[in-house]
């Protein structure tokens, strides 16, 4: 039936085999490959999750992962099946047929509830995660430049000193009013220091380029924009350690290694870090840090976050 | 302006009747008609070699940025060296920002270079004419224009590594206000020349796509309804059709970057109460579209190999079309997905991330349908086939972890990281680049008139599929292990110091896949003097390219075919052939089934 | 050249280039005038595109302004844009898109239509120069493009995109007047470059109604 051409072409059986067992091989790779577990010292699966908002995230990342799994292997199963059973062999054509119209609504259809089905739940989890920050947040200024982090604590008051994205300047990088007492009170901090068990609302800014506050172990991205506030990015970590604050968006020469340590200490360590430094801005003796400081007056945390002109787009 | 202006009064030189004859020795030299000829079938040839050469160099320009990530500022063995001063330290060692000029030039060229000339230069221009029965493009000059303009734009884009300042390190998409502020990038004659070789690139793709719309709306052969002609050509057709609206908003932002880092204009920069944001939407609007513009063609030729050798029509041709239409449309309305965490209100996140779950219900329609056309088969392993098969399995895998990126969560988590490249280049490479291998193998015999080189090409085939999975699978774990995109050194963060031993395996497959384009590279040069001659019709195909023998002479038909039927009718009962070409007639006793 | 039009390293050297030459006996007939205008549809639709995206951007950053002049207090008062001159200006622009649709009737009438071609042109330069003078008198109000932030940014530079396809349309409109005047190129049965060029200016002109709405009227 082909010609001679065609025939010299063909390779031994063999190769059709492992064509097949390759596909094979790519599938089990997946299997183990995208495991989303955490990671225990293996190189499998997610880093640790200490946010209540990661484990969120966590679950819809396990939920797609059985999905497409599912998918993967059905699609896969079924055409490797084919190129199997389907591969030439003398006296059996091909069957003609050129489709078949129920089998198109049915694999229109069917993806479509799925995908639909998806992005609704994607959108609720989204939205879940995205709700106005509580009251009792700790409110922290994060502010980003080429190439490294600063962050602005409240002061001894509990308010931070309001800002204002158009007055940044390198003489004022936080662009805050100086003639405003609470601008001296503000606690300054290369470190991204917060205490466990409360909710923490970051405002993010850029000083130059886009940068990106990225932390895998809080599944948490979020560009800082320079010009804007990003002010709807809140975390509540659910145990201590030290992780890594990383810049993740290309941001110049520098960017590779523009990170910031994060501690995450219980209330009480927390309140020992900075109540030393709020009363040392505010002019009162520094005592030693003792656990029986009272917890600052809660933010409120819409004081700071007004959009400014532009943010719809 | 266009070449229609120019018809009046001088005639175009070319699509004559495909006679031979003299030139009496006078007229332009042999080189200048290499450099200025109007024939299709030697454009889609000049597209092939200058891809093939931009392949090599952004392939080598990945290697030397594999080598980096897994061995972080160890020399470059033997060619470190070589490099240039702006991208390698005295040991020859990769620094930072050399590290980032390598990202932005890999992606750039093999986006612009590669990918884009391979799919739409070299195959829209061999084939459309060729499949759908005419002599040549509408605007032949025009078409010869469009690759002068393409290989100008590599020149200007290359340049950029000699003018002070270096070539530009700020990612293929070029974030502005980075891009845009000479103060914080450092490169701004290298980026503006990035610009300018972009708007220059894209002229050449606005005057290739209005060539193949043009001609694919007006110069079928009698018979060829638009519903007949072959998927490729399809493809290719709708694929203009979107560079024509996608291609001007780029070299438009791309402009007022080169006006915010040269006249002082504040598009981009705050300060002036520009939006860097705008940028974003600009780019994306474009770039969303463009990657479909560069998986639509390798949809088109796989659809057609998969159905050559499975002896067996497209199942589901219509579907496949509209399916193909539909992408093409709601590709304009997702480009958000790509600034879910860009600081783009939080609803319009939510809503593009409907629209991007919507668009890959028609890339699930295509999939299934491949798997239908192979479906009781007769199915001949070849390389072109070889390639077009794993294109499916790997495109999925692709499209696949593009789920996960669609719903705004998980991207809140997966933004940025190697999760990203993972799905990138298994949808470039294991997508497009397969498909593209697939094509040229299948149709090396009608451009060449030869047969390539079987065992170097079951080779190549082989070393390709293993060692691209072996590349590109853990970056999936790499990314969602929290390793970021574009870092010169991931060992400066703890957490991704125990990821490491992923990224050896990762370049070493780099460095096999790197190796697997050899035989590919020498198989096709060395075949097209070397190779057995080809028959005109190697694979029994259908398809009216395949009814005209090497040399195809210039006007391609001696007679104008008519066409009869859909591009696929292969095992057709009661005909003695298993392929019933689309210019002859299928005998009376003999019913075709509607597509 | 050899003769052996196709030979086997053909591709290699030029292999179906041996027919083509600038003494080419059998030249095809050419592109169809249909086929021409299609193609230059096609081609002004992505130029749509791009000032779609200019327009969207002037509209997006003038949108997250505030006010319009925006307000930088920095106490420097922005120019107000010049409505009447240019009201003017876009009158004479349109009306240029008349003279040529009459030089284009004259010719498929069988007249020369040179004259409009000419006046065409004239009105098209004129618009060029008024719109010089007018970026120089911003320039002395102190607007420019590095001048008066997004405000100065947008304006010269969607007035300047269009200014630039209005040069290149006059020019074209000077070659199809130079042919018609030297060689009597175009005929009531050949005209289509002349019907393109048309086609190209009369886009350049509904361009300029939307820039002169937006950038001037509102
Ligand atoms: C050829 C190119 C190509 C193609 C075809 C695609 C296809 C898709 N892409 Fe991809 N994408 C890119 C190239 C491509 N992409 C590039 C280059 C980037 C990065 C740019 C950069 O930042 O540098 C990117 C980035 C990117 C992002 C942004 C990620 C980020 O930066 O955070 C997203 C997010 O939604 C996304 C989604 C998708 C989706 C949903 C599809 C879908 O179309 C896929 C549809 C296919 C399938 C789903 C598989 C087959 C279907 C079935 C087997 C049916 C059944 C399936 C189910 C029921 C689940 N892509
Ligand atoms: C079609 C598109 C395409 C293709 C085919 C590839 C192919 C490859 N890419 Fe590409 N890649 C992109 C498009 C593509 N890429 C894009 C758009 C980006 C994003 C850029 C950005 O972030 O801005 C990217 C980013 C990117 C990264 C992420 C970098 C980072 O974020 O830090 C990595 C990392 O491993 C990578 C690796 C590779 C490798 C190993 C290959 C291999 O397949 C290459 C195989 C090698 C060859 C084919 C060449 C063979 C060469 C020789 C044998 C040497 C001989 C040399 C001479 C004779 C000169 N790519
Ligand atoms: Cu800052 Cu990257
Ligand atoms: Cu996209």
């Amino acid at each position: 039936m082909m010609n001679t051409v065609l025939s010299r072409l063909l390779p031994r059986q063999i190769a059709a085999r492992f064509l097949t067992g390759g596909v094979f091989l790519a599938s089990i790779l997946m299997g183990g490959g995208a495991f989303a577990e955490q990671r225990n010292g293996n190189v499998y699966g997610l880093p640790p999750c200490v946010t209540t908002t990661g484990l969120q995230i966590d679950s819809i990342i396990k939920i797609i992962f059985w999905l497409t799994a599912v998918v993967f292997v059905v699609t896969q199963g079924t055409y490797i099946y084919y190129l199997i059973v389907y591969r030439r062999r003398p006296g059996v054509p091909a069957h003609y047929s050129h489709g078949n119209n129920t089998l198109e609504i049915i694999w229109t259809t069917a993806p479509t509830v799925i995908f639909l089905a998806l992005a609704i739940y994607s959108n609720r989890v989204w939205e879940e995660i995205h709700r106005p920050a509580p009251d009792n947040a700790l409110t922290i200024d994060v502010s980003s430049y080429q190439f490294g982090w600063q962050m602005r604590y409240p002061g001894i008051s509990g308010k931070l000193a309001p800002m204002d994205v158009r007055k940044i300047t390198p003489e004022n990088p936080f662009g805050t009013d100086p003639s405003n007492p609470l601008t001296s009170q503000d606690v300054i901090s290369t470190d991204l220091v917060i205490p466990v068990g409360r909710p923490v609302h970051v405002l993010l800014h850029s000083r130059d380029v886009i940068h990106s506050f990225y932390v895998p172990e809080f599944r948490i991205y979020q560009d800082c924009v320079p010009g804007r506030t990003i002010g709807w990015v809140w975390f509540q970590a659910t145990q201590t350690g030290d992780f890594q604050l990383a810049c993740n968006q290309l941001c110049g020469t520098g960017h590779y290694n523009m990170k910031a340590p994060i501690h995450i200490m219980s209330e009480k360590d927390f309140q020992s870090w900075i109540t030393p430094r709020q009363q040392k801005n505010a002019g009162t003796t520094p005592s030693a840090p003792t656990a029986s400081v009272a917890a600052p007056s809660p933010v409120k945390a819409t004081d700071l976050t007004a959009p400014i002109a532009g943010t719809t787009l | 302006m266009s070449a229609s202006l120019t018809q009046e009064g001088i005639p175009s030189v070319d699509a004559h009747d495909g006679s031979h004859h003299d030139d009496h020795g006078h007229g332009k030299s042999g080189i200048m008609h290499y450099l200025w000829n109007t024939d299709h079938k030697m454009i889609a040839l000049q597209f092939l070699w200058s891809a093939t050469f931009f392949l090599l160099f952004g392939g080598a320009m990945a290697l030397a940025m594999r080598w980096q990530l897994a061995f972080p500022g160890h020399p470059i063995p033997v060619i470190g060296h070589l490099l240039p001063h702006g991208v390698v330290n005295d040991e020859g060692a990769i620094i930072p920002s050399g590290y980032n000029v390598l990202v932005t030039m890999h992606g750039t060229i093999l986006v612009f270079f590669v990918a884009m000339p391979l799919l739409i230069g070299v195959f829209g221009n061999f084939l459309i004419p060729l499949k759908i029965g005419a002599g040549d493009m509408a605007f032949p000059a025009l078409n010869e224009l469009s690759y002068w303009l393409f290989a100008l734009s590599g020149i200007i884009m290359l340049s950029s590594f000699w003018v002070p300042g270096g070539a530009p390190g700020t990612g293929w998409t070029a974030y502005a206000p980075l891009s845009s502020v000479a103060a914080y990038n450092q490169t701004p004659m290298g980026q503006s020349l990035w610009c300018a070789a972009l708007f220059v690139n894209g002229l050449s793709s606005i005057t290739g796509a209005v060539n193949y719309i043009t001609t694919v709306i007006t110069m079928r052969a009698p018979g060829m309804t638009m519903f007949r002609m072959p998927l490729p050509v399809w493809a290719i057709f709708l694929t203009a059709i979107l560079l024509i609206l996608a291609i001007p908003v780029l070299s438009a932002a791309a402009a007022l970057i080169i006006f915010d880092l040269n006249f002082g204009t504040t598009f981009y920069r705050p300060t002036g109460y520009g939006q860097p944001l705008l940028w974003q939407h600009l780019f994306w609007f474009f770039g969303h579209p463009e990657v479909y513009i560069l998986i639509l063609p390798a949809m088109g030729l796989t659809s057609e190999i998969l159905s050559v050798f499975s002896r067996k029509p497209v199942f589901g041709y219509k579907a496949m079309v509209w399916a193909m239409i539909s992408i093409g449309f709601l590709g304009f309305i997702v480009w958000g997905h790509h600034m879910y965490v860009s600081g783009m209100n939080l609803t319009l996140s939510a809503a593009f991330s409907v629209s991007t779950m919507v668009i890959a219900v028609p890339s699930a329609i295509k999939t299934f349908n491949w798997m239908g056309t192979i479906w009781r088969g007769s199915i001949h392993y070849t390389v072109p086939m070889a390639f077009a098969v794993s294109f499916v399995s790997m495109f999925v895998i692709g499209g696949l972890s593009g789920i996960f990126m669609a719903s705004t969560p998980v991207d809140l988590f997966v933004h940025h990281t190697y999760f990203i490249v993972a799905h990138f280049h298994y949808v470039l490479f294991g997508g497009s680049m397969f498909a593209i291998f697939a094509a040229v193998y299948f149709w090396f015999p009608k451009m060449s008139g030869r047969m390539f080189n079987n065992t170097l090409g079951w080779i190549h085939f082989w070393m390709t599929f293993v060692f691209f999975n072996l590349t590109f699978f853990p970056m999936h774990n790499l990314g969602l292990g929290g390793m970021m995109r574009r870092i010169a050194d991931p060992t400066v963060y703890d957490c991704l110091k125990q990821l490491q031993p992923l990224n050896v395996i990762c370049t070493i497959g780099a460095m096999g896949l790197g190796l697997a384009t050899i035989p590919f590279v020498v198989n096709i040069v060395w075949s097209m003097r070397n190779g057995p001659k080809a028959p005109a019709n190697p694979w029994n195909s259908t398809t009216l390219e395949w009814t005209v023998s090497h040399p195809i002479p210039h006007g391609n038909f001696a007679v104008t075919p008519t066409v009869y039927h859909g591009p696929y009718e292969y095992s057709v009962p009661g005909l003695v052939r298993d392929f019933l070409p689309q210019n002859e007639k299928a005998p009376a006793h003999v019913t075709l089934e509607a597509h | 050249m050899n003769n052996a039009a196709y030979n086997d390293s053909s591709l290699f050297h030029a292999p179906m280039l041996a027919e083509v030459s600038e003494h080419d006996h059998h030249a095809a007939p050419p592109t169809p005038p249909a086929t021409c205008k299609l193609g230059m549809c096609i081609f002004l639709c992505s130029e749509a595109l791009l000032f779609s995206g200019l327009i969207s951007a002037y509209l997006v950053l003038r949108e997250s302004a505030g006010s319009w002049p925006p307000n930088f207090g920095d106490g420097i008062e922005l120019p107000p844009m010049p409505k009447l001159l240019t009201g003017i200006n876009t009158v004479i622009l349109v009306g240029s898109s008349f003279a040529f649709h009459g030089a284009e009737v004259a010719v498929k009438k069988g007249k020369s239509g040179a004259r409009w071609m000419l006046l065409a042109a004239m009105m098209g330069a004129t618009f060029i120069g008024l719109q010089c003078v007018e970026w120089t008198e911003l320039y002395h109000e102190g607007l420019w493009f590095n001048k008066g932030g997004v405000y100065g940014s947008t304006f010269f530079t969607l007035t300047g995109f269009h200014g630039a396809h209005v040069c290149v349309g006059v020019l074209l409109i000077l070659w199809c007047f130079f042919l018609q005047v030297t060689k009597g190129t175009f005929s009531p049965k050949r005209h289509v470059a002349l019907d393109n060029v048309g086609l190209y200016w009369h886009f350049v002109d509904v361009v300029w109604v939307f820039l002169y709405t937006i950038l001037y009227l509102f």
